[in-house]
């Protein structure tokens, strides 16, 4: 529990302005509603068991106004404006923000980071990566069904809905790794579609940017030269785009720098060769209805080739 | 319905006739202006929504807590005097009421002053 408390998927753990007063509102109103509820369940009972002479205060008209009226009321009227200021203050939008847009799919994310300035627009899955201190802006759509987007170090929930964009505002104030998932039940595989955030210092976000926006790695071996032509001849691009080969599917997550990422799957499985060719091989029984067919037709040998080769990519 | 009882029961009734007033008013200006595109404007650099909401709310602030007053004065009246269960309830629900309705107002107002009006 309290090793949960201090996790990469905790609104326990804010890791940014919002974060920390969403957090202090669920604090307040927890304490504040914990204590409210002890004392009245100390004063029923009390009501109950107390000798009726002693108990005969409770009855007043003068207990009634000031406990019944005057203290819920004047309780309200502090948390109200409480929780309106933390409401105006959180999920505001800046001007300078970085943009990201994400559309929910069942059952993975597709990221897109547009061109700004002179930077190029790039694509990449299941992963999102951010500057530390600066504010970012999500626009929030989904292809399919309705998804939930939800960072809870970093921010509130939105919902996902398809035909309409939907925006999410923070700015994330430590580096460090956490994890979204989606909030929102979207079908047989909603509880495996997360993905990972990386907070990075601006300087290192910079060179992911500018790497990712890069085509894919040539392949440097003869094995991993294999892999790429599986990769073709298996119909891999058709689902998948390698940004710099001839793959260039939209249906899937782009694999152009999959090899860079933390997971795969929609942060499922560690990213190695291993787990690679284990997707490939059984990807519907790994995760049963996923919109990728499985590739168990692979000899051994390929399968190590095309993972390989994903690997590569870094 | 005598038209002392027909104002008994107004006066009864003012605070949520004030409260329901105040509603339409403040969220059909913050609606209209929005649809409108107007409600950032400014006039002496106070934006209009925030003027009119602060306006009506206060306005109808002191209209209930008027009739508030009114009816505690009516009820000490009553009571000293040998007034029927009937006129005594209904200064009683008056009393309460009104005051119900003072919350509710503020309650009602203080969304529209502190978020933004579109969004
Ligand atoms: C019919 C379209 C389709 C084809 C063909 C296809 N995939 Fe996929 N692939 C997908 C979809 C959709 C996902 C996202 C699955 C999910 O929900 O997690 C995916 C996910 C993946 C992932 C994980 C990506 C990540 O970031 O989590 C890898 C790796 C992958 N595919 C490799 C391959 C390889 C290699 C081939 C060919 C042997 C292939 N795919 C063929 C649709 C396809
Ligand atoms: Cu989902």
């Amino acid at each position: 529990m309290l090793a949960a408390c201090s996790g990469v998927q905790s609104a326990l753990n804010p890791a940014g302005g919002d974060s920390q007063h969403l957090y202090r509102l669920t604090v307040v109103m927890t304490v504040g509603g914990t204590l409210i509820f002890i004392g009245v369940t100390v004063l029923l009972l009390y009501a109950i068991y107390a000798p009726p002479e002693r108990r005969a205060w409770l009855g007043t008209r003068r207990t009634i106004i000031y406990g019944g009226l005057a203290f819920p009321i004047t309780t309200l009227s502090l948390l109200l404006p409480y929780g309106l200021i933390v409401m105006r203050d959180t999920d505001a939008p800046s001007p300078d923000a970085l943009q990201i847009e994400v559309v929910g799919e069942q059952y993975w994310w597709r990221v897109r980071y547009p061109a700004e300035g002179g930077r190029p627009d790039f694509a990449t899955a299941n992963e999102v990566v951010l500057p530390v201190g600066r504010p970012v802006s999500f626009t929030l759509t989904a292809a399919d069904v309705i998804h939930s987007f939800w960072i809870p170090n970093l921010g509130g929930k939105v919902d996902m809905i398809p035909g309409r964009a939907n925006r999410l505002s923070f700015t994330a104030e430590r580096t460090g790794v956490y994890r979204g998932v989606c909030a929102e039940f979207c079908g047989d595989q909603h509880a495996r579609m997360a993905f990972d955030v990386i907070v990075l210092d601006p300087a290192e976000f910079d060179a992911w940017r500018a790497a990712q926006a890069s085509g894919a790695q040539a392949p440097e071996t003869p094995f991993l030269e294999r892999g790429r032509t599986l990769f073709r001849t298996g119909g891999c691009g058709n689902c998948h785009a390698v940004r710099g080969t001839e793959a260039d599917g939209q249906f899937g997550p782009d694999l152009t720098h999959v090899g860079s990422r933390r997971t795969i799957g929609a942060g499922q499985f560690p990213n190695n060769v291993g787990t690679l060719a284990g997707w490939i091989a059984n990807t519907q029984h790994i995760k049963p209805g996923v919109r990728m067919p499985s590739y168990g037709m692979l000899s051994g040998e390929d399968l190590r080739a095309v993972a390989g080769y994903l690997e590569s990519l870094k | 319905m005598t038209r002392r009882r027909f104002w008994q029961v107004f006066m009864m009734l003012c605070g949520f006739i004030i409260w329901a007033v105040q509603f339409t008013l403040i969220y059909g200006a913050t609606s209209t202006t929005c649809a409108l595109e107007v409600a950032e404007t400014r006039l002496l650099g106070i934006g209009i929504v925030p003027a009119v909401i602060a306006a009506v709310t206060l306005a109808a602030f002191l209209c209930t807590a008027g009739v508030l007053t009114y009816a505690l004065r009516e009820h000490r009246r009553l009571q000293s005097g040998n007034a029927g269960v009937t006129d005594i309830f209904l200064s009683q629900a008056a009393i309460l009421i009104s005051a119900f309705s003072i919350a509710a107002i503020v309650w009602q107002g203080l969304p529209a002053l502190i978020l933004p009006a579109c969004a």
